[in-house]
């Protein structure tokens, strides 16, 4: 048999295809950030010179009039943002599960939002929340209530953008629960119905424990995703009014590409790495004392 | 699943129409704009003279390639997707099975974690060079290999999670019953992750179908993608909403009807490998 | 220089209203024989279709093939310089934002025509933004005194005010000349959220310092004081950049919707277009909106003047403008065919059928031509006539990073988050940061009172 070879092979091989990839284009990219990060870079037709200067990246760092902002205005955007679409993604995937027909229409209605490239969203989304001519404020006269300010009033911007991106990536959310809730044990969960449990305990004590690690990925790669938005925030407010929307993203692009500072970008880059990975350790360490807690119960 | 029975199930059609809406409302909204003329798309117009004008000028006009970026971009979205999953899945199950609880399993899924962080900008000059020298600037080859790479970690995450609730057991009895590691990988262990070969297949396709970045830098006109030809709508001046509309349309088609057949394809290859 | 310029255009003008007519010179064509297939990064832009059509004419008259590549705007600067730091441009044309060309030139990526062509001279009566197309490398300046030539503008765009011709003959009223007009047009027509008074950009970043630069160039105003001569005291907080600040922010809050602090470019468009705006300052680019059935519902009825001024001074007038510029990194036989399709482009018959095919040309003369005279050229008086006023900003090397600056700070004092006064304080210490890093000679004036 051809497989023969390939079975006893199979444990050497099965990593070289993924590896490849990985050294090929990701390692000089990712480690180049870091000689990046200390060095003043100017590319010309001559060449490409480097100086060394940590000291002046890290003061440009410090005494970024935007960085404290940006920071704060991310940290409140991810969480906001992948809150809400774990949330709702994953009762419209529960919901949806449980429906006895149209289970693939819904799902493939479900998944419109991600199929729309970024472009499209931002420019459609900010005609939607157009003071004058938008369909919100359209709606809200329709109500009889006030036009709202929804991109211009420092207060709304950054909800405007968040619901944005709830539109745009509760699909993903949803796609990544509903593959996992189909493949539940059907006999435990016919167990607790026997047993009697409510809908409130079936939900809580059988179906969100066994889709830990399909809710842990998909938090984890809407956060990652999430840190990362740029094109729906730069098309629909620039980042403003003032800095009210203004995303670590959206400085990062200013910096590194707009004013061609590759050195400062590079370390705004490995910040932005590092506030990601201090709020993934945040996020893990909350998850497992709510985990402890409840095993103690 | 558990079908819902009474009020239960009245809750949950509520619930379901509702985020059905949310999500379809302003798709929905995006359609009208593309049948509409631009002044109706300013002026928010309920009623209006319905158009295929932006179809035909973004189909047909002699400044449109729409059909050629389709093209363009199924090829890469489809060959990054395919080859995504194999080379994902292989490399998650040989994290599984080898390497599980010792330290380069960790480095590694570490270390995808990281790479997918990373900003894409800071990414796109270096590729761009390495690319060129190579001499596979402005093809799609190029485009194919970075999206396979970008979407690696998301498909070793997931499939890593599908490997790991598979019962220990199965995989013990199938190897009492002689069958080598390469037999069991194929035939009792990938069955049994086929939800998980298709959400991350659905997924890696779209991030592809949808990726700008790095099209942009990587293509010229012949090469160029769906997403970077709706971005030329994208005017420094205008946005030319209507056409826009009208293309991402366009765009969407190929992508569902890919998705319903490529997942068809994905389960009934892994159920034919099954019974074999 | 400037008078030169002047003195050039009112001589055109003069001579085309007398001259209009049918039998106005059709300037021949130039023969530039026989070159290879070029190549030219270009965006997609409301002026394309005019190129394009240019192009055709081209290629059909001389053979030569030439390959666009319409890029997203989006992604202009990032393919342009990919392409000039790889070991062989993939384009042999690339179209440069003129706030972009510092970092070309004085990265030394691009040919002077001058090392590709002894002979190539700009045809007189072409127009050079300021010399936006000449690099003196040892003054780190744009200027032809002393400076090679670079490139050309393929499209310049300045300030226009748009007006809503109709409206103002009801009422009687004069196109505004002055930024007192334009308050008291918008006070006797606004009736918001029907009809407001004046729009213009208020986002954030570019969008609305480049909109609030004619106010600070009419106002007498500059960001620095003399960075042709290597002074870069900083002057934005002057007296007169408070005067075109607070004015600025005062038609906004009158005039403007409520959501000024996030109107981009497709706003401005969108009010004037459904006929919801009286009076909008917008760059030039944006016409070709108005007259358009299927965008506009206000077809007819719109017409350009000079940018307003201040009483007693001259307009400001901010320049937006491209240029063509080719690659050092590219073979000389492509070089040569760039430089031929840009003789032949600059001819005043190539300029004309950009023109009439809807591109924004670049030679006065076209201006001067009959074209002016047909109504749906009723835009080129006004943009002739404010060429004499246009100004560049930001020609230096640390631009985009003062663009930052004032981008941010201008827009916080538009939504009231600071007063005028300290949102130009700040952005004083904020440059003058930017320049003690560059290394320029540099200071600041004393700060406004808060």
């Amino acid at each position: 048999m051809k497989d023969d070879f390939l079975n006893r092979t199979f444990r050497h091989w099965s990593m070289w295809p993924c590896l490849a990839f990985l050294l090929v284009l990701s390692v000089y990219p990712v480690l180049q950030l870091v000689p990046m990060a200390l060095s003043t870079i100017k590319i010309t037709g001559e060449g490409t010179f480097w100086t060394y200067s940590p000291r002046r990246n890290l003061d440009l760092l410090l005494g970024d009039a935007v960085l404290r902002d940006a920071v704060v205005n991310t940290l409140v955007f991810v969480v906001l943002s992948v809150a809400i679409e774990m949330v709702l993604g994953f009762f419209a995937a529960l919901f949806i599960a449980c429906m006895p027909r149209g289970r693939n229409f819904a799902r493939t209605v479900m998944i419109l939002p991600i199929l729309l490239p970024a472009v499209a969203i931002g420019s459609m989304w900010k005609l939607m929340f157009n003071y004058d001519f938008g369909l919100f404020n359209q709606m809200v006269g329709v109500i009889g209530l006030d036009p709202i300010n929804w991109l211009g009033d420092t207060r709304w911007a950054l909800l405007s953008v968040v619901i944005v991106d709830v539109w745009h990536w509760t699909p993903f959310v949803f796609l990544i629960l509903f593959a996992s809730i189909e493949t539940l044990p059907q006999d435990v969960l016919e167990a607790g119905r026997v047993d009697g449990a409510t809908a409130w305990q079936m939900i809580s004590l059988i179906i969100l424990p066994l889709l830990g690690p399909a809710l842990a990925v998909a938090a984890l790669f809407r956060a990652i995703v999430a840190f990362k938005a740029f094109d729906q925030v730069y098309l629909l407010t620039s980042g403003g009014p003032g800095t009210s929307t203004e995303l670590l993203s959206l400085h990062l692009n200013r910096v590194f590409f707009e004013q061609n500072q590759l050195g400062y970008g590079a370390m705004l880059s490995l910040t932005i790495i590092a506030v990601i990975v201090a709020t993934l350790a945040v996020g893990k360490w909350s998850a497992s004392q709510i985990e402890r807690k409840r095993m103690g119960q | 699943m558990i079908p819902l029975h009474g009020r239960a199930a009245w809750i949950g059609y509520g619930v379901v129409a509702l985020a059905i809406l949310f999500i379809v409302g302003p798709t929905a909204w995006i359609f009208l704009n593309s049948i509409k003329y631009q002044i109706a798309i300013y002026s928010g117009a309920w009623v209006f003279e319905p158009t295929l004008d932006n179809y035909i000028d973004v189909l047909f006009s002699r400044r449109s390639d729409l059909v050629h970026n389709l093209w363009n971009s199924f090829v890469v979205a489809g060959l990054s997707t395919v080859a995504v999953l194999v080379v994902g899945s292989l490399g998650a199950y040989g994290v599984h099975r080898w390497f599980r609880s010792r330290l380069f399993a960790k480095l590694l899924m570490g270390w995808v974690l990281i790479f997918h962080m990373i900003p894409v900008i800071t990414l796109v000059g270096p590729w761009y060079l390495f690319f060129q020298s190579l001499g596979l600037y402005n093809t799609l080859l190029a485009l194919v290999l970075t999206h396979i790479t970008i979407n690696l970690p998301m498909t070793m995450w997931i499939m890593l999670t599908y490997f790991n609730e598979v019962p220990t057991e199965l995989r013990e009895a199938a190897t009492i019953d002689g069958c080598g590691d390469f037999t069991t990988f194929r035939r009792i262990i990938l069955p049994l992750v086929g939800p998980g070969l298709v959400s991350s297949g659905i997924l890696s396709f779209v991030f592809s179908w949808n990726e700008f970045a790095i099209a942009l830098n990587l293509t010229a006109r012949d090469t160029a993608t769906v997403p970077v030809a709706i971005a030329r709508f994208a005017q420094q001046f205008e946005i030319q909403h209507a056409q826009m509309a009208a293309s991402s349309m366009i765009a969407i088609v190929p992508a569902l009807l890919l998705m319903v057949f490529g997942q068809r394809f994905i389960v009934r290859g892994l159920t034919t490998g099954a019974v074999k | 220089m400037k008078f030169q310029f002047a003195t050039a255009f009112a001589a055109a003008s003069a001579l085309a209203f007398a001259a209009a007519g049918p039998a106005a010179a059709q300037a021949p064509f130039a023969d530039v024989g026989k070159h290879p297939e070029i190549s030219i990064l270009i965006n997609s832009s409301p002026w394309f279709s005019g190129f394009e059509k240019a192009v055709d004419l081209y290629e059909k008259q001389t053979g030569n093939k030439v390959k666009l590549d319409v890029t997203p705007y989006g992604g202009m600067l990032e393919k342009a310089r990919n392409a000039v730091r790889a070991a062989n441009s993939p384009y042999d044309i690339l179209n440069l934002d003129a706030l972009w060309t510092i970092e070309f030139y004085e990265g030394s990526f691009l040919k002077p025509f001058a090392e590709i062509d002894q002979g190539f001279a700009l045809p007189a009566g072409v127009l050079t933004f300021e010399d936006s197309n000449y690099w003196n490398a040892q003054r780190r300046w744009r200027t032809r005194d002393g400076g090679q030539l670079m490139g050309y503008s393929p499209n310049g765009n300045i300030h226009v005010l748009y007006y809503r011709d109709d409206l103002l003959k009801q009422a009687g009223l004069q196109p505004p000349k002055t930024w007192d007009d334009v308050s008291a047009i918008c006070q006797k027509l606004k009736n918001p959220p029907g009809m407001y008074g004046f729009v213009t950009r208020g986002e954030k970043g570019n969008p609305i310092r480049y909109d609030w630069t004619p106010f600070l160039q009419g106002a007498g105003g500059s960001i620095v004081k003399a960075p042709q001569d290597g002074d870069y005291t900083v002057t934005i907080n002057s007296p007169q950049a408070k005067q075109a600040l607070d004015k600025y922010i005062e038609l906004q809050k009158n005039c403007a919707p409520p959501n000024v602090g996030v109107i981009g470019q497709g706003d401005v468009i969108q009010l004037l277009a459904t006929g919801r705006a009286a009076q909008g300052l917008a760059v030039i680019a944006a016409w070709s909106t108005f007259d358009d059935r299927q965008k506009s519902a206000v077809v007819g009825k719109i017409n350009t003047a000079v940018v307003p001024a201040f009483a007693g001074r001259n307009p400001g007038v901010a320049i937006g403008n491209w240029v063509f510029a080719v690659p050092k990194n590219v073979s000389a036989e492509r070089q040569r065919g760039a430089l031929a399709f840009s003789r032949w482009f600059l001819t005043a018959g190539a300029q004309r059928a950009y023109a009439e095919a809807g591109g924004i040309p670049v030679r006065s003369d076209t201006f001067a031509s009959d074209l002016a005279a047909k109504p749906e050229f009723r835009w080129m008086k006004a943009y002739l006539d404010s060429q004499q006023f246009a100004r560049q900003e930001l020609g230096y090397a640390e631009g985009a990073q003062v663009e930052a600056v004032l981008g941010l700070r201008l827009n916080q004092a538009l939504i009231g988050e600071m007063s005028s006064a300290r949102a130009l304080n700040t952005a004083a210490r904020e440059i003058e940061e930017i320049f003690q890093r560059g290394g320029r000679r540099t200071g600041k004036l004393d700060a406004l009172p808060e």
